[in-house]
């Protein structure tokens, strides 16, 4: 006799999974969802008891005065204005989109040198078999291990010798020295696991090495190229703490310096700052999506023999 | 037009590992030459200096007069099929097969027209537009003869291109690159582990043992006048039998001895006493008539083997195996003779494995 599964048990499963979901998301998602909406709230209604998931009267008041002060179409208000008298713009303002600029810069100086030093790095510790290969990969990898609140003070002394302090310049230098090994890292063990055949087919078939490396590697490295480009972007875009010790005006601050700065006012505006955040937020999510498909294929490249 | 020279090359690799020393070698031009051996012998290592994959410690290695040693792999004019088969995975099956006179910058017509000309012949034209994933592996393999193909080089070289398939595919595309030799005015060095393979494709094979060479010779030298124990034993499934005993002496006639039996030997052998081992090939054996020399044993085990059966008899202490026609009725325990052919005895000096053939 065929008992018939009870029903129950698997239900209840069901709604265990749903609900941890959800709690998971909530998580995740809650302060995004916040900072999205309170960007679009007043000064009033971000502090208003319960909070306003939904703003009542959404405003971009925030994101014009940003945009205005940035362009010098507006001034930020005197010291000691209340916030909450709506129209508020803190001192800071104007430098939010000189320093999204120059994070911009940095960014994308950063990935494009990153690559362009990374790829043929790795090609060679990946694919020539020379003396000293391990040693080299380990060498480069060995630099990541010092945490870099360790650098920190030795690299400030560095750049202010060469005169560099206060320098997008500086910036690039040392972001490179972060992401770089990381990079070679990745493409190296890529390049390493692709069939030395291919490499030898393509020097038989007429290509220099660095032809093969365009030619042929290149073109299969995309989803790695993409997994590292948007790590050196990231990593560049979000970081605080060299930003913080080399920079010191709106010449070469970048964005979390100058977000940051907001809070340290004589004011604080918690609907411009998160106004602030949002535009943070905008070009990382916005490469995330453009390149989203080679982010799933670089993760699961190699996982199954296609 | 490629005559290929290598004079004592000898290459070492970083870890200090020879792969090959002292290479002598003369490959005349269009020749199809075969490199035999087991793994590791060194004959991947030498076609990979042909095709300038690795470099030469040591020697010279010429194309006709010119030293190659320096040449780079993208300037030799050399075509490579790989064991693997090696196609670019992101380019199409045309992109794949044109890929090197792009490389060299054919004009557009002409590629097109080479390609097209090549898939014909190798019959994958309906094939052109797919990715190599999704490909057979004998697809693959024809496409990669054909990338090979098109560029029309004076080398062309195989590194156990057959290795991959299955059996009967293995035979077909045997005779397919047989035609190939014959159409192309091209020097073929081919390598195997596969004694069928270089028995039927080569004019000349090399059989190669831990980097040096053993034999150099035609298929039929190399399997009937073996120039030692390696090569012997290396060549011919089932294996030779091979059989220590003593070389001697008797009434004015060389004689292999071991207990009771004792085999007058041709006169193409020499040597003086000292000891030796016979070898008979499990084909080369026919009825007992009383011209020929003979060997006597006991029969340990037959098995039939479709067209002729195979009999392993124990003939003083050792055992060996012998193919007869079926017809020959045994039974397993009787004793049992056979006639033994001369011309077809090998023998060789148990010490130094050499042959023990008179130079002919």
């Amino acid at each position: 006799m065929i008992v018939p599964r009870p029903i129950a048990p698997r239900m209840l499963r069901l709604a265990a999974l749903g609900l941890a979901s959800l709690l998971l998301l909530a998580y995740v998602l809650g302060p995004v969802m916040w900072l999205l909406s309170s960007s679009l709230q007043t000064e009033r209604e971000i502090v208003s008891i319960p909070p306003h998931w939904i703003p009542e009267s959404p405003t971009l008041a925030n994101f014009k005065a940003i945009f205005a002060t940035g362009l010098g179409l507006a001034r930020p208000s005197p010291a000691g204005t209340d916030p909450s008298s709506g129209g508020f713009i803190p001192s800071v303002a104007a430098n939010l989109l000189p320093a999204m600029a120059n994070s911009f810069i940095v960014a994308v100086t950063v990935t494009i040198l990153n690559l362009l030093i990374g790829v043929p790095a790795a090609y060679a510790i990946g694919k020539i078999r020379f003396r000293g290969r391990g040693l080299t990969l380990y060498a480069i990898l060995a630099t990541r291990v010092i945490p870099d609140i360790a650098l920190v003070v030795p690299l400030f002394l560095v750049v202010r010798k060469l005169g560099m302090l206060d320098s997008l310049a500086s910036l690039i230098i040392a972001y490179l020295a972060i992401t770089v090994p990381f990079s070679v890292f990745v493409l190296a063990s890529f390049f390493e696991q692709m069939p030395d055949d291919l490499d030898r087919a393509a020097r038989v078939d007429g290509c220099s090495r660095l032809r093969v490396l365009t030619h042929v590697y290149l073109p299969l490295a995309r989803p790695a190229l993409v997994a590292v480009g948007l790590f050196a972007f990231l990593a560049s875009w979000n970081e605080f703490l060299l930003a913080l010790m080399f920079t010191q005006t709106a010449a070469s601050q970048t964005l979390p310096i100058v977000v940051a700065g907001i809070t340290s006012d004589f004011t604080v505006s918690f609907s411009f700052l998160n106004a602030a955040g949002v535009l943070a937020v905008v070009p990382p999510v916005l490469l995330a999506v453009i390149f989203e498909r080679y982010i799933v294929s670089g993760l699961t490249a190699g996982a199954v023999k296609g | 037009m490629a005559r290929i020279r290598f004079q004592s090359v000898t290459k070492r690799y970083a870890n200090g590992a020879t792969a090959v020393a002292g290479l002598d070698l003369d490959i005349a031009d269009q020749e199809f030459l075969v490199l035999l051996g087991p793994s590791g012998c060194g004959k991947s290592t030498t076609l990979n200096m042909i095709a300038g994959l690795e470099e030469i410690s040591e020697g010279a290695l010429l194309f006709d007069d010119r030293t190659m040693n320096n040449v780079p792999a993208h300037r030799r004019d050399v075509a490579m099929v790989f064991q693997s088969y090696a196609l670019y995975p992101h380019k199409s099956v045309f992109e794949n097969i044109a890929f090197g006179l792009r490389m060299r910058r054919v004009p557009e017509p002409e590629l097109r027209r080479r390609v097209m000309d090549a898939a014909a012949k190798l019959e994958i034209a309906h094939l052109l537009e797919r990715r190599p994933s999704q490909l057979s592996g004998g697809q693959r393999q024809r496409v990669a003869l054909g990338r090979a193909m098109v560029r029309e080089p004076s080398v062309f070289l195989m590194d156990e291109p057959l290795s991959n398939l299955d059996a009967s595919l293995r035979i077909s595309m045997r005779a397919q690159i047989r035609h190939l030799h014959a159409q192309m005015h091209s020097t073929f060095v081919y390598v195997t582990h596969d004694q069928a393979e270089a028995l039927t494709l080569a004019d000349r094979i090399v059989v190669m043992r831990d980097g040096t060479i053993q034999q150099i010779g035609s298929p039929d030298d190399i399997y009937e006048r073996p120039a030692n124990l390696f090569v012997a034993s290396f060549l011919g499934s089932p294996a030779i039998n091979l059989l220590e005993g003593a070389l001697e002496t008797i009434g004015g006639t060389l004689c292999f001895r071991r207990g009771a039996l004792t085999v007058p030997l041709p006169a193409c052998f020499r040597g003086d006493a000292r000891e030796v081992v016979l070898g008979l090939r499990p084909e080369d054996v026919g009825p007992a008539t009383s011209e020929a020399a003979q060997i006597h044993g006991v029969v340990d085990t037959a098995m039939p083997a479709g067209s002729d059966q195979f009999l392993g008899v124990a003939v003083e202490g050792a055992m060996l195996f012998l193919r007869v026609p079926k017809d020959v009725r045994v039974r397993e325990g009787e004793p049992i003779g056979f006639g033994l052919t001369e011309s077809r005895l090998h023998l060789f000096d148990r010490t130094t494995g050499r042959s023990l053939r008179r130079a002919a």
